[in-house]
């Protein structure tokens, strides 16, 4: 049995995917950042399909050491109970902040946890997807195409709007898979970043305040349900030979950012291994 | 530049040392939370390349205190700027709260603040300019029913800071007292600004401007800051209204408040 992780699989586009691949027959390993919401979703999960194969595990991502934390279980499980293969980990946890707020590391909450923790995680991950000649998902946004990266300021602390911030995360999270594709295609991992278009979930309303919560309340209303995103995760989870695209809607490839280059790539790489502490490596890792 | 900071692993403590950071300060990092400092020492290092050293404490024991001034001994460091940021409240009328809690306010405060800086004040560098912060809040400005203890300890800082600076003018040192409104540091500070409604989005500040703001004006030499125009309104106010409408004022809004939030809060 394949075996996918997905991270924020407790609510919204991340347990729709999860409900979606498990009853594909995939084992899932959801991550979600309370005991009571894991429990709640794994319940929701198993009212559909009792005989889904799924586990979850609780940590904030937003805080690199429970991604560590969360890493070092899945390893171990995966050690244990699948051979340590892992075929796809969806990076889907995300946040919008209406404020500029810090992880414990001091880092910008919606850069630390939209992007950083995908970085890092995956990292920690890499050597078992190496061995199931894995993919990686991550969920990106279209509002990606409308932003460069601000390198001289990159936690946007000299003038923070919460939608910059969301924006640039997403474009980080491209570039990420770009660099990732460009570093291990050639080692069977693979990486993909999926536009869910505008999706009727909470991201908006949570622990945010003010003009960002009522404006979201309203946008939302428009959105598509969430189950519309997870089947493009499952498509890219379902095709025998790895997709040669990056950047998917409703199952199809297309166009990305022109700031989705090499140098950008190789940059934002460098700078955030240079705040993970960690050096993508391939001889390190396979 | 060496810099000290209380209460540095979250809230305003976390702001101001990631300005100091960005600034290239040299940085020494304070807080009763040690994992939480021993993050952010990671982060500050791989973000801004700068020394950082930590020192987990309980500002209100003396002993604790006592043996974080031997490790700053024992390394030889000396300072050029100390921010007082640890503080704390737990909201509520005064017999509503347990007395060990409301006596802990006072000693974090203001007795552990008066403890460090005399300690750390005998630790400046030598024949350097040296800067003090001291956190106080907008609520020192008026009567606080439901946050009495709180606000008089923060004018008591505001007083003290004052009198300080006046104490120090000829001993190359300057004393900033920083008066905020509300800041958006923790979940519960997201949740009490809300339930103020428009007035807790009005005179709430973005941590990562007064941060900025605050170190650009302690070294400018400057004494007191307000952040916010309607915040110093408001403080004008505060001076020229008599005190008893103030506080009848103000127990009437935050009565309002503490029927929708009646939880504690750390700041």
């Amino acid at each position: 049995m394949k075996t996918i992780v997905i991270t924020g699989a407790t609510s919204g586009i991340g347990l729709e995917t999860a409900r979606i691949l498990a009853r594909q027959g995939y084992f899932i390993m959801g991550i979600g950042h309370s005991v009571e919401n894991c429990k709640r979703a794994e319940e929701s999960i198993l009212s559909d399909n009792p005989n889904a194969k799924i586990a979850y595990f609780t940590a904030d991502l937003m805080q690199q050491r429970e991604v560590l934390q969360a890493a070092t279980t899945i390893t171990k499980y995966l050690d244990e109970n699948c051979n340590g293969e892992l075929y796809a980990l969806i990076n889907n946890a995300g946040c919008v902040r209406s404020w500029y707020i810090t992880t414990e590391e001091g880092y910008e909450q919606q850069f630390a946890l939209n992007y950083l923790a995908g970085f890092l995680l995956t990292y920690e991950l890499l050597p078992s997807l190496l061995r199931a000649n894995g993919r990686v998902m991550i969920t990106g946004s279209e509002s990606h195409k409308g932003i460069k990266v601000h390198w001289d300021d990159v936690m946007l602390r000299r003038g923070y709007n919460p939608l910059t911030a969301y924006k640039q995360s997403k474009l980080c999270n491209i570039l990420f898979a770009k660099g990732l594709n460009d570093r291990y295609a050639q080692s069977g991992v693979h990486a993909y970043v999926v536009d869910p278009g505008l999706v009727n979930t909470d991201i908006g309303n949570k622990k945010t305040g003010g003009l960002v919560s009522c404006v979201w309340a309203l946008r939302k209303r428009h959105g598509v349900s969430p189950s519309v995103p997870a089947e493009t995760y499952a498509f890219l989870c379902g095709q025998e030979e790895a997709p040669k695209g990056l950047y998917y809607y409703l199952c199809k490839e297309k166009t990305y950012s022109k700031h989705v280059t090499g140098e950008n790539t190789d940059r934002l790489f460098a700078l955030s291994e240079r705040l993970c502490g960690i050096h993508y490596d391939k001889e390190n890792v396979s | 530049m060496n810099v000290m900071i209380t209460g540095a692993a979250g809230g305003l403590g976390r702001a101001l040392a990631i300005e100091c950071g960005h600034r290239g300060f040299n940085l020494f990092l304070t807080d009763v939370n040690e994992a939480g400092l021993r993050c952010l020492q990671s982060g500050l290092e791989w973000q801004f390349s700068v020394t950082v050293t930590t020192k987990a404490c309980d500002l209100t024991s003396a002993v604790s205190v006592d043996e974080m001034l031997k490790v700053i001994d024992n390394h030889n460091i000396r300072f050029d700027m100390l921010l007082n940021i640890a503080g704390l409240d737990f909201e509520g009328g005064f017999m509503g709260r347990e007395r060990e809690k409301v006596v802990k306010i006072v000693s974090l405060n203001d007795a552990a603040t008066l403890r460090i800086t005399h300690a750390i004040l005998e630790r400046r560098r030598t024949g350097k300019h040296f800067t003090i912060v001291f956190v106080s809040s907008l609520a020192s400005m008026f009567p606080m029913p439901l946050k009495a203890t709180y606000a008089a300890s923060k004018r008591f800082l505001l007083d003290f800071a004052t009198s300080l600076r006046q104490e120090l003018k000829n001993q190359d040192a300057d004393v900033l007292v920083l008066c905020p409104g509300g800041l958006v540091t923790t979940k519960e500070a997201m949740e009490g600004i809300a339930v103020q409604g428009f007035w807790g989005d009005a005179t709430t500040n973005r941590l990562e401007v007064v941060a900025r703001k605050t170190l650009d004006r302690a070294l400018a030499g400057q004494g007191v800051y307000v952040p916010g125009s309607l915040n110093r309104t408001l403080a004008f106010l505060g001076r020229i209204i008599p005190r008893s409408w103030v506080a009848a004022v103000v127990y009437w809004r935050w009565n309002h408040v503490h029927s929708k939030r009646m939880k504690p809060s750390v700041d």
